[in-house]
């Protein structure tokens, strides 16, 4: 809300400057926006809080900038209302009023009045063009004057035109339309409320008024409307037609229906002091739902209860008239009736609100909540996160970010082709919740890759969504080189090995051990990714991932520069590890003896699997066999075709005695023996 | 170094000048050995071209050009024999490496800026003995408006422009309320939460008086990127209701937290403002960071910028979660992790957090 200072002070004799008061009512609830010098005035901008509709105004302002300088507000209606209670009384109406929605427009007060449509006094379209509403002629002027300093909308409709002439408050007829100011043909519904005439629509009540009685240069004899509109109806019907005007505004968030005289009062006295014209007939005041404000009760104890600090008596009672409130000390308390500007005030909690605003939040002291019992276990998903995320640190992965709505085209791949979609996306960029967090890590690295990097390891923690719900997962990209460039060389590219050895030590990190497979039933282990360069990871019979290669037409999409090799992986982690699992532990004793190496090399076909091999040994191998790594594989020059060279390392120990150079012989003679019978392997 | 022979003609004093002007270019034994014998080798050097031209000079002339002679051989000598000393002493030991080699360095990943504020927030909290959480971001109407005292007609729905799912769905798991208003049945997830405040009500629900927790995540609004908006962002969600909460309980919380995030010596405002589900409401401003109060663009040249929405929770919740507000007081802030972010490091583009572009990213730490 934009106002001039100049202005301001016709309703308070306040002389700080601009710059003082703007931080004065900063902290006041007014927040100051922004702050212009107009010639030896001052426009400020101050942001209104949605609860205060009253504060839309010059007088709205003027009477918060009163309260907190203990100044004395010059309020309009102690001049008006004498002019206002006079006219209301006089019969005689010559404009019959007929509300037939009294739910949605419980007060409407009409006045006629005799007009020369000319050009306002400067003074005026000065003031109106500050405060950025453009100068019409005289009539509208007034109407925006009026609502600009007292906050309440008025219209003005050209007597001549309007059927009867009549002012029928309705709801709008079925198919019924009318060409609003703004020259636009609107066909209206049932639910909007119209003001009428005998016959039509001519303005759409607390909206717009229409253009078929629009006050124009010929126009003579005018009706002033000030009214009160539901807000719940005016914000309906300003949604439902996109129509929003200063007027629709302020009844949306709620206007003073004790306001409407008052308004009208000083709208006759502006036209009558600028030479616009006078009123021809007393005001007339359909108020078919009277305000009745509530009492509520403050009780004192209540203001040092919620706020923490003494606000003496006299105070909270000073605050509380100086903003127009009735308040009537009570026994321990005070009843209080809020003024009909003030809709924001229900119970007691708003009326401390007022005492502790005006008082001074600078002067609340900085104290803390006291501590009644210990404080409940935090999510544990937090700290198995962090235990994670170290894990992908340490393995060269950085983390991202991305968001959590992506592209239908990206999230087909690996959804199950029932995806949560969004009703109104911002875009179709952003239609689709995301089934994986794999496509948001791809579009890292092809943006990373775009932007000249060579090597990108990236990780993201986060939902990744469901019709069946929301789910935390850990996802893993990784394209370039395994280890950083180095002079001593041993460059080598990431490769699946890489990829399977950190998702095992994320499990590591939690005890489990993970199966790294093809699924049983033959299938591919996911889409998106590269048949025999893929597999799927289990924990026990539960799959709780998938890692391979990326197929070059889900990089193309994401932009990855063509012949880039990008691993990915992703797991989840409430079935990998679930959040508050118990993590008991026991320390196992070091062994007492020590431990026997043999290694051994083997021919075996090449497609014998690594496991298979060491599902044999495991299965026959004595209890002292403690350990089978795989240390060496080779093919190529020496090697049979179709064969391959696996060099394995068996370690036995035993925790009773230190094992014999005989014994750990013979045992591995007999794993030897074993795989040259199951596996047909030969010892080289 | 120049192997040309140098001119005999010229005497011991201007020798022995050129001769100190090349040992301070000799910084290895080569060039040493290389000077020796270009000055004052038995053959082809100064020395031995000078002493055979000086077999033609008089006497009288041997006598002195011969002493100078002489003279600079054993200064060549000397400060030869010293240099090669103070290289001997440079001389790496075998067996040595060029420790002058770039290091082979641990490839280890860079944090997340969000994720190392979200941890920060939660580590100060933590301190202070609030339990940390996070929730679900898809929603149901009730626990993201209503309960919060935003009802359907509610003009501070304005405020949030509120992305909605197709299709809703329904929660996995149901838990009737035991108190409060909560609905019986179980309610259709239909948005995505446009702030963590919605946790404030799923905890009221599932735990009685005293709380004090923190929940933190993503939140989503139907904002347009630009430079100071993205349509999902993070909050974290402050709530602690007991006996005796009070507005300054608030105001101190805040105070500090606003010190261990921005600096003890930052200074703080605490300014009354409004939200639907907090009554009376406030929010914190900080001195800007970029002009310290004078005025800037950043700060609309006010000095102050916001970095959150707070107040004591509305009775009209307590209601919602069965609580009694003659009972407990409470109260609730709500920060935006990506504005903390934005104004501690001067970021000027919040979509930089999202574009995961790892030279922003590693500029952040560990």
């Amino acid at each position: 809300m934009k106002v001039l200072l100049s202005w301001v002070r016709e309703f308070v004799d306040v002389d700080e400057s601009a710059e003082a008061i703007g931080r004065k009512m900063s902290m006041r609830g007014l927040a100051l926006e922004g702050l212009e010098t107009a010639g030896s005035d001052a426009l400020l901008d101050f942001d209104v809080t949605a609860n205060r509709p009253d504060c839309l105004s010059i007088t709205g302002i003027a009477r918060e900038i009163a309260v907190a300088y203990g100044l004395p507000f010059r309020a309009p209606a102690a001049r008006l209302a004498p002019f206002a209670a006079a006219a209301s009384a006089a019969s005689g109406a010559t404009l019959p009023i007929t509300i037939e929605a009294p739910e949605l427009c419980s007060r409407y007060v009409g006045a006629i009045a005799d007009v020369t449509i000319g050009p306002s006094p400067p003074w005026l379209a000065d003031r109106l063009t500050a405060c950025g509403v453009r100068p019409i002629n005289n009539v509208v002027d007034v109407t925006n004057y009026v609502l600009l300093e007292i906050g309440h909308p008025m219209h003005a409709f050209d007597h001549a035109r309007l059927d009867g002439p009549a002012i029928v408050v309705r709801p709008a007829r079925p198919g019924e339309s009318i060409k609003t100011l703004d020259g636009k043909q609107r066909t209206l519904s049932p639910d909007m409320l119209v003001i009428a005439d005998a016959a039509h629509a001519s303005a759409i009540g607390g909206v717009m008024g229409g253009a078929e009685s629009e006050v124009a240069g010929g126009t003579r004899r005018i009706v002033f409307e000030a009214a009160w509109f539901k807000p719940q109806s005016v914000r309906a019907t300003s949604r439902k037609l996109g129509l929003r005007t200063e007027a629709s505004m302020r009844f949306e968030r709620g206007a003073d229906i004790t306001a409407p005289p008052l308004a009208m009062a000083r709208a006759c006295e502006l036209l009558q002091q600028i030479g616009a014209g006078q009123a021809a007939g007393p005001i007339i005041d359909a108020y078919p739902r009277r305000y009745e404000p509530a009492r509520i009760w403050l009780p004192q104890p209540r203001i040092a209860g919620l706020l923490g600090m003494q606000v003496a008596n006299d105070e909270v009672r000073r605050i509380l008239e100086a903003l127009g409130f009735e308040v009537n000390a009570g026994d321990g308390g005070w009843w209080v009736r809020a003024p009909g500007w003030r809709i924001d005030v229900h119970r007691d909690v708003d009326l401390v609100e007022e005492v502790g605003r005006h008082h001074g939040f600078e002067h609340l002291p900085t104290t803390f909540p006291g501590v009644q019992q210990a404080p409940s276990p935090s999510d544990p998903r937090i700290t198995r996160d962090g235990r994670v995320r170290q894990i992908a640190l340490g393995s060269g992965f950085s983390e991202a970010i991305s968001f959590a709505f992506i592209e239908a085209r990206y999230a087909e791949p690996f959804g199950d082709g029932k995806a949560v979609t969004l009703a109104n996306p911002l875009s179709e960029k952003f239609a689709v919740m995301r089934p994986s967090l794999v496509p948001g890590v791809i579009a890292a690295v092809g943006h990373n890759r775009r932007h000249g990097r060579r090597d990108v390891q990236l990780f993201e923690i986060g939902t990744r969504f469901a019709r069946s719900g929301e789910e935390r997962v850990l996802a893993l990209a990784w394209t370039g080189l395994a280890t950083p460039d180095h002079w001593s060389g041993g460059r080598r590219d990431a490769d699946f090995f890489d990829m399977k050895g950190v998702v095992e030590a994320v499990a590591a990190q939690f005890d489990v051990t993970l199966a790294v497979d093809l699924p049983a039933d033959g299938s591919m282990p996911h889409r998106v990714l590269v048949p025999g360069r893929a597999a799927i990871v289990k924990r026990g019979d539960r799959v709780v991932g998938w890692l391979g290669q990326l197929r070059s037409e889900v990089t193309d999409a994401h932009d990855v520069p063509a012949n880039d090799v990008v691993w990915a992986a992703e797991v989840a982690l409430d079935v990998l590890a679930p959040a508050g699992a118990s993590t008991a532990k026991r320390a196992m004793p070091l062994p007492r003896y020590p431990a026997t190496v043999r290694d051994i090399a083997l021919l075996v076909d090449e497609s014998l699997s690594a496991a298979i091999v060491r599902g044999t040994i495991r299965s026959h191998a004595p209890e002292t066999l403690v350990s089978v790594v795989e240390f060496d594989r080779y093919q190529g020059k020496g090697i049979p075709d179709g064969k391959v060279s696996l060099a394995l390392r068996l370690t036995f120990q035993s925790p009773e005695r230190t094992l014999t150079d005989a014994e750990v012989e013979s045992a591995t003679t007999e794993v030897v023996e074993l795989l040259a019978r199951e596996a047909g392997a030969v010892r080289r | 170094m120049t192997t040309t022979t140098i001119d005999p003609a010229i005497g011991p004093d201007r020798a022995r000048a050129l001769f100190d002007e090349e040992l301070a270019a000799a910084r290895t034994d080569a060039a040493v050995q290389a000077l020796r014998n270009r000055w004052i080798a038995r053959q082809g050097s100064w020395v031995a071209a000078f002493m055979e031209r000086l077999a033609q000079a008089t006497p009288e002339e041997k006598k002195q050009l011969g002493r100078g002679a002489n003279e600079l051989k054993k200064h060549v000598e000397a400060a030869l024999a010293g240099r090669e000393q103070e290289l001997a002493a440079t001389r790496r030991p075998a067996g040595a490496v060029d420790i002058t080699l770039p290091g082979r360095a641990p490839r280890l990943g860079y944090r997340h800026p969000l994720s190392l504020i979200r941890d920060e927030v939660g580590e100060i909290f933590s301190r202070l003995g609030y339990q940390v959480l996070e929730g679900p971001e898809i929603e149901d109407d009730y626990h993201n408006f209503e309960a919060l005292n935003m009802p359907a007609e509610h003009p501070a729905r304005d405020m949030q422009d509120t992305l909605y799912l197709a299709e809703p769905l329904m929660p996995a798991s149901y838990e009737p309320p035991t108190r409060g208003r909560a609905p019986l049945e179980p309610q259709p997830l239909t948005l995505l939460r446009t702030h963590t405040s919605a946790m404030q009500i799923r905890e009221m629900e599932r735990q009685d008086p005293p709380v004090r927790l923190v929940a933190i995540g993503p939140v989503y609004r139907r904002d347009n990127l630009d430079l100071t908006h993205t349509p999902m962002f993070h909050q974290v969600e402050g709530l602690v209701v007991g006996r005796g909460v009070t507005l300054a309980d608030l105001k101190g919380t805040l105070t500090s937290m606003a010190a261990a995030l921005f600096g003890a010596g930052r200074p703080v405002r605490f300014r009354p403002s409004f939200f639907p589900y907090t009554e009376p409401s406030a929010e914190v401003d900080i001195q800007c960071l970029r002009c310290d109060g004078v005025g800037c663009p950043v700060c609309k040249r006010t000095g102050w910028v916001e970095i959150l929405g707070s107040g004591m929770v509305h009775p009209a919740v307590f209601e919602f979660v069965g609580y009694d507000p003659d009972e407990v007081t409470g109260f609730a802030f709500g920060m935006g992790i990506e504005r903390v972010a934005l104004l501690k490091w001067g970021v000027e583009d919040i979509r930089l957090f999202y574009e995961n572009d790892l030279r922003f990213l590693e500029q952040f730490g560990r």
